[in-house]
């Protein structure tokens, strides 16, 4: 018997993935405290929760997809689209905040479902479908915003984005909320586990009686409400929308995900993972700035670790 | 001069957990042809996988005999270009390109302009074709191919190499209707007056019998024995391959049919397979028997609700009812153990514990949330009841043998505990062990008055196990034998009535 894992075949902690990146994010943690001088401040701290939020949410969503063996990589777009429905409505039709806050978050779901109907009914690769998507929402964004920042928010509702909870902002209780509501879903639903079992192949999934076409729908649903909730947490923290918003925010999901062990030919991928993923990225933008490092270097910096993320999870999957 | 082409050393494969190879040594002849005989989970595959250079043993070493010279340490390219090739157990080729295209694949023949020579490839393509009595086009591609076609390609494509030293055909037959297996069966013999060595794994002694010169036994990864085959029995060489003696494994225990659970009327769906009739009692095994493509899978697809019917009606217990989709056939109580486990009856990334439960959570969960408590049980319980051999209900599908994921599958349909259960070649490749345990297991199922649909290609399985036998071609019924006429009802007859034309 191999002495690597245990008698029941399962990992040991220290061999999952969550445990190699709660280690590299406790190190680089400890480095930023005490090697910088701002890091470890109130400010930079609730600063770097709020910088995770949004990306958090996205990052959950775009999971639930990787699961399914898809990709969305509408989500920026989607997450665009929803800041600026709130902001104009808000700013230019006059709607109250709860009211403006469900429509952005219901034209987020929408766009999920347009997404699958190509997906599913025209047997679309998503990667190609949600690309059509993007386009097409970034360009409609434009259109309505007449390509104009759209301020004058609220400002019950922009206080959302700027205040707090004690030390723990409403940006990030949003993110701790979505979090724990995908956990329990991915655990605890047939719907969860039906995710995991159309990841590893349609037709076993459609022979095993899981409705399909329904599961497509709601999975895509579920991921624009999500980005429908990031949109609104996106021009809640900068007071206003611009009609780039939400730009290259997929990127950053998808690399979440990836970090965090979710596998892009499907069958695999865990919140608390992509939740890792989602801070690591942060952490090294913004402690990399405290430590007064270039941009570009960051940026390579990111880039490495999404590939490295990835080998070594390749490399695991050899030996095992 | 040296005979030997090949030897193996000492070679030890362990896998987290696993150990998969121990310790094992044998050597192979010029011009033999060597069956390598164990049960799953034996260490076959991976024994080849280690000679192939596609995994490093971690003990241990493989030498090649290449014209006189010893070379050892090879990687799946090297072996390759020493002229060493295999035709694994899973169809393994580009399912979007061409036969041709699939048959020279990284050996395109070029024009003296540098461009691909499209004549000479579809050419020489169609030479193999014909060698291997095929009846395609070169040009088909391999996606639009049943998958005993496909399964030819990839024993054809071997043919197209130069300079062959060592062939290794791992269950070639699995998938393959009698006359083709005699085509392979005359390539294997060209190839063994080239002075080529075969290594033949298959868990149909019959065959082994009918063409190796020499067995090698392996057990639990541990060598056990080689022996010419002149000197073995099948009986001998199950009692080396499972440690005990193999009575009729056939023999199951028959019931009295009782009332009827499935009668199909004029069944048909415009092009696999018309005017359909048949029933299924409670406690009765009704078999089907037929060449490739004579109809049988499409019949228990659309029974399924997978395809459409155009044609005819569906009565359980005597009411006619409509199946649309997969869903309603589990509610009604009919299970599908399909043909290609790993393509659409497995969710391979995932535990045996999801692939057990995966299409009866409905039953252990209350709107929509699942009893976490009871899908482990359920797990434990159908796992163990069935014999899955696994450390633990956690263990990735992945990481089964054949017959063990056979399992799974099978403890996946009897979790719904379906009334009628359609098991389509439920022993394609699983070992006798495991076979002895899944027909002990449909023995139960009739016992507990459940009907059984029985497809098989292979005809002492068919023959052996059913009450009734269901003989098709070219999706038409040819033939119906009840237990009298199959008492004395030879091989030949029923092959007869599979290859009528219309």
């Amino acid at each position: 018997m191999n002495k690597k894992t245990s008698k029941t075949g399962v990992k040991h902690f220290y061999q999952t993935t969550e445990f190699s990146l709660i280690a590299i994010i406790v190190v680089l943690f400890a480095c930023a405290t005490f090697g910088t001088k701002n890091f470890f401040s109130e400010y930079n701290l609730m600063n770097l929760l709020k910088q995770c939020s949004i990306t958090g949410v996205l990052a959950i969503a775009e999971t639930f997809i990787i699961i399914t063996s898809g990709i969305d990589i509408s989500v920026g777009a989607v997450t665009g689209l929803s800041c600026m429905s709130v902001a104009l409505l808000q700013s230019k039709m006059g709607v109250g905040i709860l009211p403006s806050v469900v429509i952005a978050i219901i034209i987020g779901g929408v766009c999920g479902l347009y997404n699958a109907a190509i997906i599913y009914e025209f047997n679309v690769a998503p990667m190609i479908a949600t690309l059509g998507s993007q386009t097409i929402i970034r360009g409609a964004v434009k259109i309505i915003s007449e390509a104009k920042t759209i301020s004058g928010l609220n400002k019950t509702f922009t206080g959302l984005g700027t205040g707090s909870l004690g030390y723990l902002p409403y940006l990030s209780l949003i993110w701790i909320v979505v979090a724990v509501f995908a956990v329990l879903v991915l655990k605890y639903t047939i719907f969860g586990r039906n995710l995991y079992v159309i990841g590893s192949g349609v037709e076993v999934a459609r022979l095993s009686g899981i409705k399909v076409r329904k599961m497509f729908y709601s999975v895509y649903c579920l991921c624009g409400l999500l980005c429908g909730v990031a949109g609104v947490m996106l021009a809640a923290r900068i007071n206003s929308a611009v009609p780039t918003g939400g730009e290259g925010y997929e990127m950053d999901a998808i690399a979440a995900s990836v970090i965090g062990g979710a596998s892009l030919s499907g069958g695999r991928g865990a919140v608390t993972g992509t939740i890792l993923g989602t801070i690591l990225m942060v952490l090294i933008t913004n402690a990399g700035t405290q430590f007064g490092m270039n941009t570009f270097v960051l940026e390579v910096t990111s880039g490495v670790l999404i590939t490295l993320a990835v080998v070594v999870d390749q490399l695991k999957a050899r030996k095992a | 001069m040296d005979n030997t082409l090949l030897k193996i050393e000492h070679i030890s494969k362990f896998y987290p957990g696993v150990t998969a190879l121990n310790d094992v040594s044998f050597t192979i002849d010029k011009g033999e042809v060597r069956a390598l005989v164990g049960e799953n989970g034996a260490g076959k595959s991976t024994l080849i996988k280690c000679i192939m250079g596609v995994e490093k043993p971690n003990n241990g070493t493989i030498s090649l005999n290449y014209n006189g010279n010893w070379v050892s340490g090879m990687d799946a390219l090297q072996t390759q270009a020493h002229g060493m090739f295999a035709n694994y157990q899973h169809v393994n080729i580009a399912p979007d390109l061409s036969i041709a295209e699939n048959y020279f694949l990284g050996k395109v023949p070029k024009t003296k302009f540098g461009t691909v020579d499209w004549k000479k490839m579809n050419e020489e393509s169609q030479v193999i074709i014909d060698k291997f009595k095929m009846d395609v086009n070169p040009l088909a591609k391999i996606k639009d191919l049943p998958i005993a076609m496909q399964a030819m390609v990839t024993i054809s494509k071997i043919s197209v190499n130069k300079d062959i030293k060592l062939v290794i055909f791992d269950e070639p037959t699995a998938l393959l209707e009698n006359e083709k297996v005699e085509t392979l069966f005359h390539y294997i013999q060209e190839l063994k007056q080239q002075g080529v060595s075969v290594i033949y794994i298959s868990h149909r002694l019959e065959e082994i019998m009918d063409i190796c010169d020499t067995v090698t036994i392996l057990k639990d990864g541990t060598y056990v024995d080689t022996k010419p085959v002149s000197e073995v029995t099948k009986e001998s060489l199950v009692s080396m391959m499972v440690g005990r003696e193999m009575s009729d494994i056939y023999d199951i225990r028959h019931f009295e049919p009782g009332e009827e659970l499935l009668r199909v009327e004029n069944f048909g769906d415009d092009h696999h397979f018309r005017n359909i009739n048949f029933s299924v009692h409670k406690g009765e095994i009704l078999g089907f028997f037929g060449l490739v493509g004579a109809g049988r899978s499409e019949i228990m697809r659309a029974l399924y609700g997978v395809e459409r019917h155009t044609t005819g009606a569906v009565y359980l217990k005597g009411k006619e009812t409509r199946i649309r989709n997969p869903q309603e056939a589990l509610e009604l109580g009919i299970g599908f153990l399909t043909e290609d486990r790993r393509a659409d009856g497995l969710a391979l990334p995932l535990e045996i514990k999801t692939n057990v439960n995966m299409n009866s959570y409905d039953m252990i969960s209350k709107s929509g949330i699942i009893n976490l408590k009871r899908e482990e049980e359920r797990a434990e319980e159908f796992s163990k009841k069935i014999n899955v051999k696994t450390p633990s209900i956690h263990q990735l599908v992945s990481n089964l043998s054949g017959g063990n994921q056979q399992k799974v599958v099978i403890a996946k349909l009897l979790c719904r505990d379906p009334e009628i259960l359609i098991f389509d070649e439920p022993t394609v490749g699983v070992d006798v062990g495991a076979k002895e345990e899944i027909f002990k297991l449909i023995e139960r199922m009739t016992e507990q008055g459940k009907g059984v649909l029985l497809i098989s290609s292979y005809l002492p399985e068919v023959m052996g196990l059913s009450d009734r036998l269901i003989v098709m071609s070219q999706g038409n019924i040819t033939a119906v034998y009840d237990k009298e006429q199959m008492k004395n009802l030879t091989e030949e007859e029923v092959l007869m009535e599979a290859s009528i034309e219309e």
